[in-house]
C-alpha cells in the first residue's frame, strides 16, 4: 500500500546574493523571491564553502517562507 | 530513522513475503470477467487468516478491506466492491500482511481478457520501472538512485510518475521511514545501508497531471480518467546487493 507523500517541506533552488554575518546567507530563489538562511550542520562539519554566485538547494518550513536552510550546495 | 532489521526479523520478513506470494498467486487465479472485486477481497482475507496472519490494510486509517483493487483509472487505494471485473480491463491489486509483529506488502497488476495494446505497454513499462527500482537497493546506493531510475525509465518511455504517493520502508509498521518517492536526483537522499527493507511500487500513468482522490477517501484516480498501472516489490539491502523478497509481476 503505498504512503502518501509528506510534503510538509518545502525545497526551493536559488542563488547566494549576498553573504551576512554570523555564516547566514542572503539567497535569491528562482521564483524570485528572496530568502535569508543558515546554513545546515552538514554543510558546516564537511567545511563546505558557500559564496555569492553559488546556485544552492535551500528547505522551508511551510511556516515561514523568508527563512530557510541551505542543505545543498550544486557544485 | 530508517530502522535496519536483525537476522531474525528478517528471516520472518521474507516468511511473511512468500505467505503473500502465495495468497496473491490464489487471488490472481481468481480474477475473471464478471467477478466482484468483493469477491477477491473475501477470499484474499480468508487465506491471510488461514495463515495465521492479519491482513494489514484492514483499519488501516479506516481502511475498510484487505487488499487494495484499483481498476484502470484508478491508480491506487481503491476499495473492494461490488463492481464487476471487466475483459479489457487492468486490475492492480495490493496487498498486505502482519503476522509475528512484522509486516510484508506487495502489488501487481493483472491484465484481464485481451487488453488493449497501449495499455498493455503501459503495464510492461511499469513492470520494468519496478525492475530498475529494486536493482538500486544496494547498500552505498541512496533514495534518490532509487527514485531517478524509476523516474528516469518511465519518462523515456513517454509516460508519467504518480508523485501524491510513495513507496516506503517496511517492518514493525506498514509504513516506515525512508519515503520513496517515483522521481528524484541522483545521489541524492539517505544513503541505503545493510538489513534496510523497502517497498518500491512506481504508479505510472499516461498524462502529467495530477490524480485525485474521491469522496471515498482513498480512491485515487488519473485526472483524465486515463488508465494507470502499478507493480510493487519488498526487498532487503544486503551485502551482495538487492534481495527481493517479493514483487509483482506478470
Amino acid at each position: 500500500m503505498a504512503e502518501e507523500e509528506d510534503d510538509d517541506i518545502i525545497r526551493k533552488r536559488g542563488e547566494i546574493i549576498e553573504a551576512l554575518p554570523d555564516s547566514m546567507f542572503k539567497v535569491e530563489l528562482d521564483n524570485g523571491h528572496e530568502a535569508i538562511c543558515h546554513i545546515s550542520g552538514k554543510i558546516r562539519k564537511h567545511f563546505i564553502r558557500i559564496v555569492p554566485g553559488d546556485r544552492v538547494l535551500v528547505e522551508f518550513s511551510p511556516h515561514d517562507l523568508s527563512k530557510g536552510r541551505i542543505v545543498y550546495r550544486e557544485s | 530513522m530508517i530502522k535496519i532489521k536483525s537476522g531474525s526479523e528478517l528471516e520472518i520478513m521474507k516468511e511473511n513475503a512468500s505467505i503473500l506470494r502465495e495468497v496473491m498467486d490464489k487471488v490472481v487465479s481468481k480474477v475473471q470477467p464478471a467477478v466482484t472485486t468483493q469477491a477477491l477481497d473475501d477470499y484474499a482475507e480468508e487465506l491471510i487468516l488461514a495463515a495465521d496472519g492479519r491482513p494489514a490494510f484492514k483499519n488501516y486509517r479506516g481502511f475498510p478491506s484487505s487488499l487494495c483493487t484499483s481498476l484502470n483509472e484508478e491508480v491506487v487505494h481503491g476499495i473492494p466492491g461490488e463492481r464487476e471485473i471487466e475483459a479489457g480491463d487492468i486490475l492492480s491489486i495490493d496487498v498486505g500482511i502482519e503476522r509475528k509483529g512484522l509486516y510484508a506488502d506487495f502489488a501487481t497488476t493483472v491484465p484481464v481478457g485481451k487488453v488493449d495494446e497501449g495499455t498493455m505497454e503501459l503495464v510492461t513499462a511499469t513492470e520494468e520501472a519496478l525492475t530498475r527500482g529494486l536493482s538500486q537497493v544496494s547498500p552505498g546506493n541512496r533514495v534518490g538512485d532509487v527514485s531517478n531510475s524509476i523516474e528516469e525509465y518511465v519518462n523515456s518511455r513517454g509516460y508519467s510518475v504518480v508523485k501524491e504517493f510513495v513507496g516506503h520502508g517496511i517492518g514493525r509498521d506498514m509504513h516506515e521511514d525512508p519515503q520513496i518517492p517515483n522521481y528524484g536526483d541522483p545521489d541524492t537522499g539517505k544513503r541505503i545501508k545493510e538489513g534496510m527493507v523497502f517497498c518500491i511500487e512506481p504508479m505510472v500513468k499516461l498524462d502529467d497531471e495530477k490524480v485525485e482522490v474521491l469522496d471515498d477517501g482513498w480512491t485515487t484516480v488519473t485526472a483524465g480518467r486515463g488508465v494507470s498501472a502499478h507493480f510493487e516489490g519488498m526487498v532487503a539491502a544486503t551485502k551482495d546487493g538487492p534481495e527481493v523478497y517479493v514483487r509483482g509481476g506478470l
